[in-house]
């Protein structure tokens, strides 16, 4: 069955929109995707190699599993990287059979349905699709999990969909919660990074993150090595460090790289391995994007807007949305998803003791903190990057993420930013409406070029 | 008897509107509830009338420009009664549940309906951790903490058992309302006995046991007739079911024989330890109510809803079990596949019913609930 994307030309802007300019895209990102493959590839030997495999939901705690030399699955990267391939359709129709209605977030949907399928090859011994499709065999090589952890910021769906997952293996694999309460900043001394609210739930959550390891530890039968840690924490720490350094040059006009260059860039800092290879790829990034600073060369050839990008990105659309913003001339700067998260604070991380500076960036992921704190935040991303108008992407089943967009949009407005709204999915390309998108970014940047003109 | 629905009746669906009066009344404070894991005691013990904070009947309107319509009715409704000022004569708002959704109501609240003031401290959703039951308490301490600080008084311990024991006996006796439904010695119909339970989440406590123990003393002791379909009617959570739905069962040829609707049994069914530290006490109740009736809004190693609901349901001796699904309720989707399938594996027929804050159409649910049944009879006389 053909995708809505496989149907219309591959990787190219609606043609009945904008000037047809493509998104000039950052060249060292191609090699980003061999690392993700790789990552890929070495999970699906995991079982070959007797290493035990853990699949994990929400925060990026992957430096815990690295350290003790276990392989580890994201579900929503596993399911991103199925609706990226567009592979996502027949695990969420399993899903839909066993009766997991579509307003599911569609993460989980598609991750718990393509395990239904799985479990169902394993009891029949054959594929759910045919096996002749290119995605059966990807497909057919999860390992399943010898342990589940969830460690879900915000969101209470990310919970439960690892609860699932632990009933539908009949609850014989064990699972380990940690949790990880909203900052909801009502304490008189509650700031960004700041008061009693957010010491004691820095300590909490620390707390947590070693009785996890510990929890490895009974399951795989050997001492958590804290010194492997540090170790692979100072990769990571260089590897954001140099990442947040690159996102500090797009303040350059034009914008050397875009939030979908981020975008892409994601996995590397979200649950690829902590190695000397993602400080090599980003100090690749960093570097291209310096060139292209002394060079004039913009993310967008000839930026006239620069934009930001609020919600859960829509996987199936990545190059489809970098080419359509292009196509009439605005760069996409920064992003709440992108720019607050994913190691965003590494300072705050001691190489000696890493554990309560893990914690901590764990907390501020971009949905963690109450709407005044958040929307804080964006503002100051917003002035940074000199943003013009805010694109929110109201993501059907990603409730975590568009619970403030309105407050966000408002806020927005109240500095003077113009914001728009579209709909679409993480991960379900159904609640995708590429012509409401079409006409409301163009009554947007009408609205924007007619300011220019009065002012 | 009618006088007292009736009494229950004004408080149930007309909750703010009593609670408004009882404030001009007696000048006390009140404090609204976010459902469904706060205890109302804290409240009642710091000299508040609690009230749990529930779904009303208009349409939405003014808060589909704060929140979106993929919300579910009891979220879109909060945010609408907020921005329509009908909160702001609350004194605060107590939360502390860990449901997405209700987290960025909150937030709109706090931004757009300012007055009351939310008294956060989220609950552990992960009740097998060896840590629960002590971030429980810590959550419930912070509490009272900041309700000593909105009171402008300290809360004693014997204020919290007071409390405790008053809404003790509050519980138990809507208990004995449900012991003698599910044993068949009484004939009471679904919409009085929400009316019951809805109003015991507004009216003042002591009120309300005095009209329930009215209530039981005239109740008339008479089995339902023995040609109706015994039925279990589960889900629903945070929001009432709307009467006109529980009406509609009965219509069809449904007697409800038991429930664990939270404007149901789940709201009576736990009881909190009356000795020792309060503060242990609510802690532990937090992690015994999932025992007692399974909640798909956390996660607990030891509880099964399928499982319980198939206990359940026998124990009641119901012949079907009728699933009650807010529309947008992420945790009971979650859910429903296993239950639907524990169900199917254990030949007892069951019914999905997806409601909504609006456009119920009653006549197609008419149409389902007649054939479920004639289902339910068909396989009964096999």
């Amino acid at each position: 069955m053909q995708t809505t994307m496989e149907r219309m030309a591959p990787n190219a802007a609606s043609p009945a929109f904008g000037d047809g300019t493509r998104a000039n895209r950052l060249k060292t990102t191609k090699q980003g995707g061999k690392l993700v493959n790789d990552y890929w590839s070495d999970l699906f030997a995991a079982k070959d190699d007797g290493r035990k495999v853990i699949w994990y939901n929400g925060t990026y705690i992957p430096p815990f599993f690295h350290a003790h030399d276990v392989a580890w699955v994201h579900g929503e990267a596993w399911a991103a990287y199925l609706a990226a391939k567009h592979g996502e359709l027949p695990a969420q129709a399993a899903g839909e059979l066993r009766g997991y209605d579509r307003e599911l977030c569609s993460y989980a949907r598609t991750h718990i349905g393509q395990a239904l399928i799985d479990l169902r090859d394993l009891k029949e011994g054959k594929l759910g699709i045919a096996p002749d499709d290119p995605r059966a065999l990807t497909m057919a090589k999860l390992p399943p999990p010898d342990m589940l952890i969830n460690a879900y910021p915000y969101c209470s769906s990310g919970q439960q969909w690892d609860e699932i997952t632990y009933r539908l293996f009949g609850k014989r694999i064990p699972i380990f919660n940690v949790s990880i309460p909203l900052l909801w900043g009502g304490r008189p001394d509650a700031a960004y990074l700041r008061g009693e609210e957010w010491n004691e739930r820095s300590q909490y959550v620390a707390k947590q993150l070693r009785a996890m390891c510990a929890f490895m530890e009974e399951h795989t039968g050997r001492k958590y090595d804290w010194d492997r840690l540090s170790e692979v924490m100072g990769f990571v720490k260089k590897a954001a460090t140099l990442r947040m350094e690159a996102m500090e040059l797009c303040t350059a006009r034009p914008a050397p790289a875009s939030f979908f260059d981020w975008i892409v860039s994601i996995a590397h800092v979200n649950f690829l391995p902590g190695t000397q290879s993602i400080v090599d790829y980003f100090q690749a990034v960093k570097d291209e994007i310096q060139q292209r600073v002394a060079n004039g060369e913009g993310a967008v050839r000839r930026e006239k807007y620069r934009l930001f990008f609020d919600g859960m990105m829509n996987w199936n659309k990545v190059g489809w949305l970098a080419d359509k913003f292009a196509s009439v001339g605005a760069t996409v700067v920064a992003g709440r998803y992108t720019h607050m998260s994913f190691w965003q604070e590494p300072e705050l991380v001691d190489l000696r003791d890493p554990v309560l500076g893990m914690a901590q960036n764990y907390l501020i992921c971009p949905n963690n903190h109450g709407a005044p704190i958040m929307i804080g935040e964006i503002n100051k991303l917003c002035d940074k990057f000199e943003i013009d108008g805010m694109v929110m992407h109201a993501s059907r089943t990603c409730r975590g993420m568009t619970n403030s967009q309105f407050l966000i949009a408002d806020s927005a407005k109240r500095h003077s930013r113009q914001a728009l709204f579209f709909e679409g999915d993480v991960a379900d390309e159904s609640f995708y409406k590429d012509e409401m998108l079409n006409t409301r970014l163009e009554a947007m940047i009408e609205t924007m070029d007619a300011r220019r003109r009065a002012a | 008897m009618n006088e007292i629905l009736a009494a229950f009746e004004q408080a149930a669906m007309r909750p703010l509107a009593y609670a408004r009066e009882y404030k001009r009344a007696h000048g006390s404070r009140v404090i609204g509830i976010f459902p469904m894991h706060f205890p109302g005691e804290l409240a009642h013990a710091a000299g508040a009338l609690p009230i749990v904070i529930q779904e009303d009947q208009e349409p939405i309107t003014v808060g589909l420009g704060s929140l979106f319509s993929f919300y579910c009715g009891y979220n879109r409704s909060v945010v609408d009664q907020a921005l329509r000022g009908e909160f702001e004569f609350l004194d605060a708002i107590m939360f502390g549940d860990h449901c997405v959704q209700l987290l960025g109501t909150a937030d709109i609240l706090r931004d757009r309906a300012p007055k009351p003031p939310i008294l956060f401290n989220q609950l552990i959703t992960s009740l097998s951790a060896p840590w629960a039951e002590e971030e429980t308490r810590k959550a419930f301490a912070q509490l009272w903490k900041e309700l000593e600080a909105l009171v402008g008084h300290a809360i004693s311990a014997e204020d919290a058992h007071v409390s405790i024991r008053l809404f003790n006996r509050n519980r138990a006796l809507i208990r004995q309302i449900y012991q003698m439904r599910r044993e068949g010695r009484i004939s009471i119909s679904g919409r009085s006995l929400q009316l019951i339970v809805k109003s015991s989440m507004t009216m003042e406590a002591s009120a309300h046991c005095a009209l329930l123990e009215a209530f039981l003393a005239g109740i008339e002791m008479r089995s339902p007739t023995p040609r109706g379909v015994r039925v279990y009617l589960s889900g629903h959570l945070c929001q009432a079911p709307k009467p006109e739905i529980l009406d509609l069962i009965e219509e069809c040829g449904g007697i409800v024989a038991d429930d664990d609707l939270y404007h149901g049994y789940r709201f009576v069914a736990t009881d909190i330890d009356e000795t020792g530290d309060p503060l242990d006490a609510f802690a532990r109740w937090h992690l015994e109510r999932n025992r007692r009736v399974p909640c798909p809004t956390v996660s607990d190693e030891k509880a099964d809803w399928d499982q319980f609901l198939l206990g359940a349901v026998a124990r009641a001796r119901a012949r079907g079990l009728i699933i009650l699904q807010v529309k947008y309720c992420e945790p009971h989707m979650f859910f429903y596949p296993e239950i639907k399938e524990t169900f199917e594996r254990a030949g007892v027929p069951h019914l999905l019913i997806e409601t909504e804050h609006e456009q119920m159409p009653m006549e197609a649910l008419k149409t389902r609930l007649e054939t479920f049944m004639e289902i339910v009879k068909r396989k009964a006389a096999a």
